[in-house]
């Protein structure tokens, strides 16, 4: 029995720590925000060369081999400087889908190029007015001999110029059911689609709609078999969900840090604000919250390393727990430093912002309930596609 | 990461389970799980259980070999209350005794208390209790005003104690006195090894709101203990204390792996308790509730393992000990409001008439209130937690 991260993933997190701190912690997403992405790119680079981009990509391809639990801290530390661009995505999406169900080809062209640090992915999965479900997968994707033409629109797809391919799940058959659905990639060089900046309420992710006029591509973009790409996708969310729910991990954690120092400087009636109860029990529930939010992540990451047999309820359950607590927390944090607390100047609310971000990122809460319960065997999984 | 359990590990489990299944009073596995409620048979029971985990050599498993223990390592001991907690054990009589005094006793106990107090609290012979709380200190404990007088090699004790856990069944009491009054509050207070079964100590019953009896008022009036029954120094009975409290360490264990259990009864129910023809667990909204308790449940397990690994790598508790505390009572006790909410108006059903689980749900929602104020309140496990793990300045008068 031994529930907690070895002394090498330990010292790990201590180098991104260290590197990401040098790089001036929120100073990345502030210069992001305002549209100067250099130390962005400085990072990326950072990144890859302290090896973080090749973690868990196979030997084979260039990388270390290693699993999900070795990415917690990384994906912790991102999460504690909020930071910008796409590892999420492309380490705990894209490379587990493509280790699994990727093509020779597809491995060749993308796994080494993520190892070095020069291959992003994105996901754009909504359409407009559409859902998460399969129902709402719509764009069409008409075979035409080697290529498919893709034609409709995706939406809210995350930091699309920033990544070098996306991964969308497209309408290959008809219906409005999982079967039909493929999920193919598509590299951003090689297109000419219109893509329309959308405003977020989080601008340390930009947002675009991206509209796809009769766009070629290869058959061989598609990512295992064709019609049958919504169980692929099913399965890069549990890799994608047990990562987010360590970014939240590390946000949380840069939160009751920053609560918890405020409230021993910060004086009033000659008191420093954490003598009263009513801000020292605060942070403390936001530091309970922490823990478990820590301990379920560590879990569900441990979980779908070893493909337990709990391993969806163990991720759905860190994901939906720690969106909650973060969000939770984020706000509480406001609260705790006054009206300091309520100004640009202050990193508190770039926390309440990408907290909501993730909350209903790939999927809403209320679906996430229902797949929780689903795989708990409460009800029929038919069942939560109606939300 | 590693949530397996050593060979060796596994095989003390088993043995454990086939002793407990073998020994548990009989129909116990099958359900008929009935403690008598009349005063002097309910302490028979307890005591005739006590005593047939002695004899199995499964009474005190952590205590040294010398002292009639198994020298089991912490882990083994999570797996004991893993075991018991499965079988729906009955309550140990003698926790006190066994996971507090005894191991204090070992640790700064005389020579002659150890020959005294250590054999008996092993067979169940003497149940102890702990004397501490007083009308006017509770969450305060410095605020005691028992106090103790020497007289001669002697001292009188007066005053008197409540919310005194088994004092009707103690033959012993672990007992705060003040001895005297200084500057620091903390000091000036002694720890003496009481003898309930003497002229100057009175126990009456106080009724709690679940109806039950376990807790007392103790009066003292000139009661007697010598200097023989101080444990440590006089007037430093404050260190005392936090060596008693560094002993008790898998109770909170037993809590969260009940609650575990509890969390599985609260599926049954859920799938139980109809609504309009059809199982509550149907309605989504129970669902969602059901998702959160287990996902919070798990949380709270997971939690515990995590503080269980920082135990076993620091060779000691740390104040993690006061999170665990925390999540589990006011899980339990959301749990089981929980539980009466889903079963609807009927849900006040109490005793003979409860309608699911032999009131089971009733009862337990009665007890929990219990335990976010017993073992330290919550409000008082959130000033540790705040003061001790974030550094936040202490609380008024501390
Ligand atoms: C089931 C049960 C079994 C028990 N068994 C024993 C036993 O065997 N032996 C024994 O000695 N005692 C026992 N107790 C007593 C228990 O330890 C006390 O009840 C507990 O410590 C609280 O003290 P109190 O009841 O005086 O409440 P108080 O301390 O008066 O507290 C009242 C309220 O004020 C709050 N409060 C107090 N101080 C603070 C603070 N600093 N900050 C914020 N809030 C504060 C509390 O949290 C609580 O909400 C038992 C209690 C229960 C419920």
């Amino acid at each position: 029995m031994d529930f907690s991260l070895s002394e090498e993933q330990e010292m790990f997190r201590g180098y991104v720590n260290k590197y990401l701190n040098n790089m001036g912690h929120t100073k990345t997403a502030r210069e992001f925000i305002k549209g100067d992405t250099e130390s962005y790119e400085t990072i990326v680079s950072g990144l890859a060369e302290l090896g973080c981009t090749s973690i868990n990509i196979s030997e084979e391809y260039g990388g270390m081999e290693l699993g999900a639990l070795d990415l917690v801290p990384v994906l912790e530390e991102l999460g504690r400087s909020v930071l910008p661009g796409l590892y999420l995505e492309t380490n705990s999406f894209a490379v587990p889908v493509l280790e699994k169900f990727g093509s020779e080809y597809q491995k060749q062209k993308y796994l080494p190029a993520i190892a070095e640090g020069s291959q992003t992915f994105s996901i754009a999965w909504l359409e407009p007015g559409g859902s998460y479900q399969p129902a709402g997968i719509q764009m069409t994707a008409s075979l035409e001999g080697d290529f498919i033409r893709l034609h409709g629109t995706k939406t809210l797809v995350p930091d699309a110029e920033l990544a070098n391919s996306l991964i969308l799940p497209v309408r290959t058959g008809g219906g409005k059911g999982e079967g039909g659905i493929s999920l193919v990639i598509v590299d951003m060089a090689d297109l000419n689609i219109t893509m329309l900046k959308q405003k977020n309420i989080d601008d340390s992710r930009h947002l675009a709609e991206i509209t796809f006029d009769n766009v070629e591509i290869s058959q061989e973009q598609v990512i295992g078999s064709l019609h049958k790409g919504w169980d692929i996708l099913q399965e890069g969310l549990l890799a994608i969900n047990a990562a987010l729910a360590s970014v939240m991990v590390g946000g949380m954690e840069a939160i009751v840090g920053m609560a918890a120092e405020y409230a021993k400087i910060r004086e009033q009636f000659g008191q420093p604000i954490g003598r009263f109860q009513a801000v020292k029990h605060k942070i403390v529930d936001m530091k309970v919250d922490l823990e478990m939010a820590r301990s379920l992540a560590y879990y569900a990451n441990w979980a779908l390393e070893n493909e337990s047999e709990d391993q969806v309820q163990a991720i759905i359950c860190a994901r939906l727990f720690a969106a909650e607590a973060y969000n939770k927390a984020a706000a509480n944090n406001i609260q705790i430093h006054g009206g300091i607390g309520f100004t640009e100047e202050i990193d508190c609310h770039l926390y309440v912002k990408r907290a909501r971000f993730y909350e209903h990122y790939l999927g809403s809460t209320q679906s996430y309930y229902e797949k929780a319960a689903a795989a708990l065997g409460w009800c029929e999984p038919e069942k939560v596609e109606q939300f | 990461m590693d949530f397996s359990f050593t060979e060796k590990e596994e095989a003390f489990r088993q043995e454990f389970r086939i002793w407990l299944e073998n020994n548990l009073p009989d129909g116990w596995l099958d359900g008929k799980r009935d403690i008598p409620e009349d005063k002097e048979q309910y302490s028979e029971f307890l005591r005739n259980w006590q005593r047939k985990l002695y004899e199995g050599g499964w009474a005190a498993i952590a205590w040294p070999k010398k002292y009639g223990g198994r020298e089991a390592s912490l882990i083994e001991e999570i797996i004991y209350q893993q075991e018991m907690v499965r079988v729906k054990a009955p309550p140990l009589v003698n926790y006190v005794g066994i996971h507090m005094v005894g191991p204090t006793l070992m640790q700064i106990g005389t020579e002659e208390q150890k020959e005294a107090y250590i054999q008996k609290i092993l067979t169940g012979e003497e149940v102890w209790c702990q004397g501490y709380s007083e009308p006017n200190a509770g969450s305060d404990l410095t605020a005691i005003q028992t106090s103790a007088v020497r007289d001669g090699d002697r001292w009188k004790i007066n005053g008197q104690k409540v919310w005194t856990s088994f004092g009707h069944l103690a033959d012993r009491c672990f007992l705060l006195a003040r001895t005297s009054r200084g500057e620091k509050k903390h000091k000036g207070i002694t720890v003496f090894l009481l003898d309930m079964n003497q002229p100057g100590v009175e126990t009456r019953p106080i009724i709690q709101m679940d109806g039950k009896h376990d807790f007392n008022e103790v009066y003292l009036e000139d009661a007697i203990a010598y200097d023989a029954d101080i444990v440590g120094e006089v007037d430093e009975g404050w260190r005392v204390m936090i060596a008693l409290l560094m002993h008790e360490r898998s109770g909170i264990g037993a809590q969260v792996f009940t609650l575990e259990q509890q969390f599985e009864d609260l599926v049954v129910l859920a799938k139980e308790v109809q609504e309009d023809g059809q199982p509550l667990i149907q309605n989504p909204f129970t669902r969602k509730t059901m998702v959160d308790l287990y996902t919070r449940s798990r949380g709270s397990l997971l939690n515990y393992y995590r503080n269980l690994t920082k135990t076993l790598k620091n060779g000691q508790p740390s104040a993690e000990g006061s999170m665990d505390k925390l999540i589990v009572s006011e899980l339990t006790k959301e749990l089981f409001s929980q539980s009466l909410s889903m079963q609807g108006h009927q849900g006040v059903l109490w005793k003979e008439d409860a309608i699911f689980g032999d009131s089971y749900w009733q009862d337990n929602f009665l007890y929990s209130f219990g335990m976010t104020i017993g073992g330290g309140t919550s409000e008082v496990q959130k000033n540790t937690i705040g003061e001790r793990i974030l550094g936040l300045p202490k609380d008024l008068g501390r």
